[in-house]
């Protein structure tokens, strides 16, 4: 096909002339492609020299962070075991359906990744887990999680739906399903606010825990209150740690290293799971019946009381045990399992009209002991010599209670009265106590404040001596210590808000309102029933004991008995114990024409000879236009006292016929040795865990796919 | 009289291995050796007891069957197969046409393969190897200066090819025809103001294309990338790593087999375009400079063949080789460094597949062809 033209040139190679031609031309032609050749061949090795010379030590730093990864195992959190042992907050594996962080991000888009939500919406829901798609990619793009997390979805599902997905690997990119350990609570929402709830460590707790030697990252839970807060640091095991290096689509190429999760160490409480059963129920119980019962102070219409809220603890008085501590409203642990609580329902929990069911009144809550005080002071006159043989009063000594008590050489408000104006006959130390008479506290404080050879805030000094106005020291967080009030307080209360506390001045009247519990004295509920543990023992303030041991669940046998510890002493010799007692004794059961016992109603049938009972009611004002708290503390059997009750319930009237009808009823089994097992107890409040019984929920019948490849 | 002497045994003797090129040869056959090896290394998976060779076994065979073919083209005399020039050009045409029907498949965007049994054919790699012969053909007939008239010709002649691939598309592909096309006309004589206007042409119609619909998303951000380099997206990921996995090289390399991001693959494509990264982590910049020496000694060998071919046309079938080799080397090896964009091309004798193998292997049969008949006329 060469045309003949360009044969002759090459045929006549030696006529050179035209041969040259194309030789010449090409020659120069193909040097400067040859150069440009040298040119590209330099360029790519100098750029390889910078890479591989120049940067190579941080693109190398790059590859490793590419390929290595150290995964956390979680460890199982230690166990929460009742007194006697019983599983009070255990570890459950459960399936938890995660998705690959990298995935989300490198593989598939904005659209990839709501399909993908989607896709697994329908599927949870069909599964029988209502699920939003919106939801699940709010927790695809939450930032706590790194590039290479795997972000946990949706916990608890079944094994027959782990199958499901694995066999669809491809319509579900990234997805995978793992077992993790979550809480399991085999008593429900019992003694909830004892232990307390984990959630997922937030910024500010994960910044104070950096380089802590048990490591947390962002994807880990924490104690967020109770037991499981203030024994973070014990209940939380030591993470696994696996160095691995895996390739693109997280395969695992090799395993560097490895070191095996250590459990964390089980904490054995205090709490007998039974008597905290009979306390919540007859707490919640005797809020109800208040809520039922009309509000005599409500004059002209009939108003019942609100009832909203209570606390009671039960001590044991020989040792400073909190055997039970109850708070209402209480919350379910179970909603913060896996995955957390949703922000809507945190948000219902902690506003006003919920009455902080997240708070431990018990610790958290302060009260103003009202009549409860009363044996305090009696000890403050008695200590004192005010009240003996050569003081104001003997103990037999009566004195009138009209009903009223004005004071003398007194300014402003001079006139104190008891509840109504209520006139008591002719009172002594026993019957003051047995029915709560204010006046004759009225008479003692007067007599602190002007007798010589007396102190004004004698009565101060007594309620710190029992506890008050300092934490209990109990392994429980965010105790509120209280106020005991006194000159300086109240001064400085002016002096920061003169509007809100126009007095400056400590006044004879305040010294009278605190003898009786009430003005700015405030005490938690725990710090109440420890003080009284001092008379039911004969003197000694415990620090309250919440963990009686903690186990090393390797080891098994207790690595830590946490034994009694005394607080401090209280000089309580029998002639200033007996009045006081024999009066609380008098207040369960004294009926006579003159006198009845403020709680004798509420105590009426209770086995008194074979298990003695003393209490003292309580009746705090409460400021605010709100009901009185109703308040009761007993101990028994009497005179070696175990068992010792306070019970408190706000807005629910009279400590005789609202809080001493609670405390009778926690006692009366304990008398009567027919305490009831708690999980009956569960049963009546229903309580049980669903989630123990739930039945695994079927997924899509007859689904050819689902056993067609096993992995 | 040595001229004499010589003229005398090459009029005696058909064949001769008097220009047998060594270096060439052995060039050749090391890139394929260490691309066999690179290629083992980015696909036999993790396991360490069951080595994928699936890759390697394939490979292998492709490099046999390239060696045989590279042997039957070098016998034949290249100047006796001009005959063939034009139907060969217009079979590949049609071929070309043929895998945008259904008869082709589509894997990766591109309709671009014919499946035969387990093999996919790319016609477009062997086409390469037709054009150079053939427009090598029409411009060798020109002397040695192209006419305007010529220049639009040999312009047509590579279009036709061109616009068939760009269908498909296969923007990669359809680069290296232009500019093996460019080179060749460029030694054949193309008049610089002629040059000037097509490369004015050229980016005049680059914008217009870059506007209109005529090609996908992809290629188009591929095409601006040039320009303003993205920052998100999965062509920077590519990049990156590939960058990544040379620069944890090092001086020496990690040692064959084991570069952590060729292992992981984290490199995409890695067994093909991006086979550069594979050497450059396994072997560092000590046996990538070697790699791309040896390389420079085949183009050298090539460049070589054109500038003593013994005709125009011999010239211009080792010009079009040369710029094939080089323009692909560049683009694919540059690409893996990050000093071009990611424009996927096989990197010659060193990337997996058959069909670029057995395309290259023909391409240096041809050289050989060439260089070996640099000194005897074409026989009567």
């Amino acid at each position: 096909m060469s045309s003949a033209g360009e044969t002759a040139r090459n045929s006549g190679g030696q006529s050179s002339g035209k041969r040259l031609d194309w030789r010449s031309s090409s020659a120069l032609r193909l040097s400067s492609l040859g150069i440009v050749a040298v040119g590209l061949l330099a360029a790519l090795l100098v750029r390889l020299w910078y890479l591989q010379v120049v940067t190579s030590d941080e693109l190398a730093a790059e590859a490793v962070g590419n390929i290595i990864r150290t995964v956390y195992e979680p460890s199982p959190r230690g166990r929460i075991y009742d007194t006697k042992g019983r599983e009070l907050v255990g570890n459950r594996v459960v399936n938890v359906v995660t998705v690959d962080a990298f995935v989300l991000r490198d593989q598939l888009g904005a659209s990839g990744r709501k399909k993908l939500a989607l896709d697994l919406a329908r599927q949870f829901s069909r599964s029988g887990v209502l699920t939003k798609a919106a939801a699940l990619e709010e927790e695809m793009a939450n930032p706590a999680y790194g590039p290479f997390d795997s972000i946990p979805l949706a916990y608890g599902v079944s094994d027959s739906f782990k199958v499901f997905l694995a066999e669809r690997n491809e319509e579900f990119p990234g997805i995978e399903v793992v077992q993790r350990t979550v809480r399991v609570y085999p008593y429900g929402s019992l003694a909830s606010h004892v232990l307390g709830y984990i959630d997922t460590i937030n910024s500010e707790e994960l910044e104070a825990r950096r380089d802590h030697r048990k490591f947390y990252s962002a994807v880990d839970v924490i104690g967020k209150s109770g037991i499981e807060l203030s024994f973070e640091e014990i209940l939380r095991g030591v993470p696994g740690e696996r160095r691995i290096e895996v390739n693109n689509v997280g395969d695992v190429v090799q395993e560097l290293d490895y070191s095996p999760p250590e459990p964390g160490t089980d904490v054995q409480l205090t709490i007998d799971i039974d008597l905290q059963a009979v306390l919540e129920e007859e707490l919640k119980r005797g809020l109800l019946e208040a809520r039922e019962r009309q509000d005599e102070a409500v004059e002209d219409k009939f108003v019942t009381f609100n009832a909203p809220a209570g606390v009671g603890v039960i001590l044991n008085p020989q040792n400073g045990d909190i055997l039970a501590m109850a708070s209402y409203p209480a919350y379910d642990p179970r909603e913060f399992i896996g995955g957390g609580i949703s922000e809507a329902r945190f948000r219902s929990l902690i506003a006003p009209e919920a009455h902080a069911p997240l708070h431990n009144r018990a610790i958290q809550g302060i009260y103003s002991p009202g009549s409860t005080m009363k044996p305090l002071t009696s000890y403050a006159a008695l200590s004192t010599g005010l009240i003996g043989p050569n003081g104001f009063l003997r103990v037999e000594q009566t004195t009138p209670d009209l009903g009223y008590h004005v004071l003398g050489d007194c300014t402003g408000r001079c006139e104190f009265t008891n509840p109504d104006r209520a006139p008591n006959g002719d009172v002594d130390l026993r019957a003051a106590i047995t029915v709560s008479s204010d006046v004759y506290y009225y008479k003692l404080a007067e007599q602190f404040s002007v007798r010589k050879g007396f102190e004004e805030d004698q009565v101060q000094q007594t309620a710190r001596q029992f506890g008050f106005g300092k934490s209990t020291g109990v392994a429980l967080p965010y105790e509120n210590p209280g106020i005991v009030p006194d000159s300086e307080i109240k001064r400085a209360r002016h002096e920061a808000n003169p509007e809100a506390f126009p007095d400056p001045e400590w006044r004879a009247g305040d010294t009278l309102n605190t003898a009786i519990g009430q003005g700015d004295l405030a005490v938690n509920p725990l710090q109440l029933a420890n003080a009284f543990t001092a008379l039911a023992n004969g003197g000694t303030i415990y620090l309250p004991n919440i963990a009686r041991a903690s186990h090393d669940p390797v080891r098994g046998e207790p690595s830590n008995v946490i034994g009694s510890r005394i607080s401090s002493c209280v000089y309580l010799p029998s002639d200033i114990s007996d009045p006081i007692a024999d009066g609380m004794m008098g207040v369960t059961t004294l009926r006579t024409n003159e006198r009845i016992g403020t709680a004798q109603e509420a105590f009426e049938g209770f086995p008194h000879e074979t298990w003695p009972v003393a209490g003292k009611t309580g009746t705090v004002e409460v400021s605010g236009g709100k009901s009185d708290t109703a308040v009761f503390v007993g101990y028994g059997p009497v005179p070696r006292a175990e068992y010792l009750v306070a019970v408190l319930l706000e807005e629910s009237g009279f400590g005789g016929s609202a809080a001493a009808p609670v405390v009778r009823r926690v006692l009366e089994p304990l008398a009567r040795g027919t305490l009831p097992e708690a999980e009956i107890v569960m049963e009546r409040l229903d309580l049980a865990d669903p989630l123990l019984e739930a039945p695994e929920p079927a997924i899509c019948p007859g689904d050819p796919g689902l056993l067609r490849r096993t992995r | 009289m040595l001229k004499n002497a010589r003229d005398v045994r090459k009029t005696r003797v058909p064949f001769t291995l008097t220009h047998f090129d060594v270096p060439l040869l052995l060039s050749t056959a090391a890139l394929s050796l260490l691309g066999l090896a690179a290629i083992f290394s980015a696909t036999r998976g993790i396991d360490p007891e069951e080595f994928n060779r699936f890759y390697l076994n394939r490979q292998a065979l492709f490099l046999i069957v390239g060696a045989l073919l590279l042997g039957a083209v070098a016998v034949v005399d290249y100047r006796k197969l001009r005959l063939a020039a034009w139907p060969i050009y217009l079979i590949s045409a049609a071929v070309l046409g043929l895998v945008l029907t259904p008869l082709g498949s589509e894997r990766n965007g591109s309709q671009a393969w014919f499946v035969v049994g387990d093999y996919q054919i790319q016609p477009s790699e062997m086409a390469k190897v037709v054009l150079i012969f053939s427009l090598g053909h029409f411009l060798a007939r020109c002397g040695g200066v192209l006419s305007l008239r010529q220049f639009l010709t040999a312009l047509a002649i590579t279009a036709v090819p061109v616009v068939l691939i760009a269908f498909q598309p296969d923007l990669g592909t359809a680069l290296v025809y232009a500019v093996v096309s460019l080179g060749m006309m460029i030694v054949a004589g193309a008049q610089l103001r002629h040059v000037a206007v097509l490369a004015v042409a050229g980016i005049t119609s680059l914008g217009i294309v870059l506007n209109s619909n005529l090609i996908r998303e992809y290629q188009r951000q591929r095409l601006v990338s040039i320009i303003d380099p993205p920052r998100t997206g999965i062509d920077v990921f590519n990049v990156e790593q590939s960058q990544i996995a040379i620069g944890n090289g090092g001086l020496t390399g990690l040692g064959y087999g084991q570069g952590t991001q060729t292992r992981s693959g984290l490199v995409p494509a890695q067994e093909t375009d991006f086979i550069f990264t594979v050497i450059g982590e396994d072997l560092g910049f000590v046996g990538s400079a070697v790699a791309l020496a040896v390389l420079g000694l085949l183009i050298w060998r090539t460049w070589k063949t054109a500038r003593v071919a013994g005709d125009l046309f011999g010239c211009l079938i080792a010009t079009g080789v040369f710029c094939m080799i080089l323009y692909q080397s560049f683009q694919a090896a540059g690409m893996s460094v990050g000093i071009m964009p990611v424009i996927g091309v096989p990197m010659p004798l060193l990337s997996y597949g058959g069909s670029s193998a057995l395309s290259v292997f023909l391409a240096i049969g041809l050289v050989f062809n060439v260089s070996l008949r640099r000194d005897r006329p074409l026989d009567a």
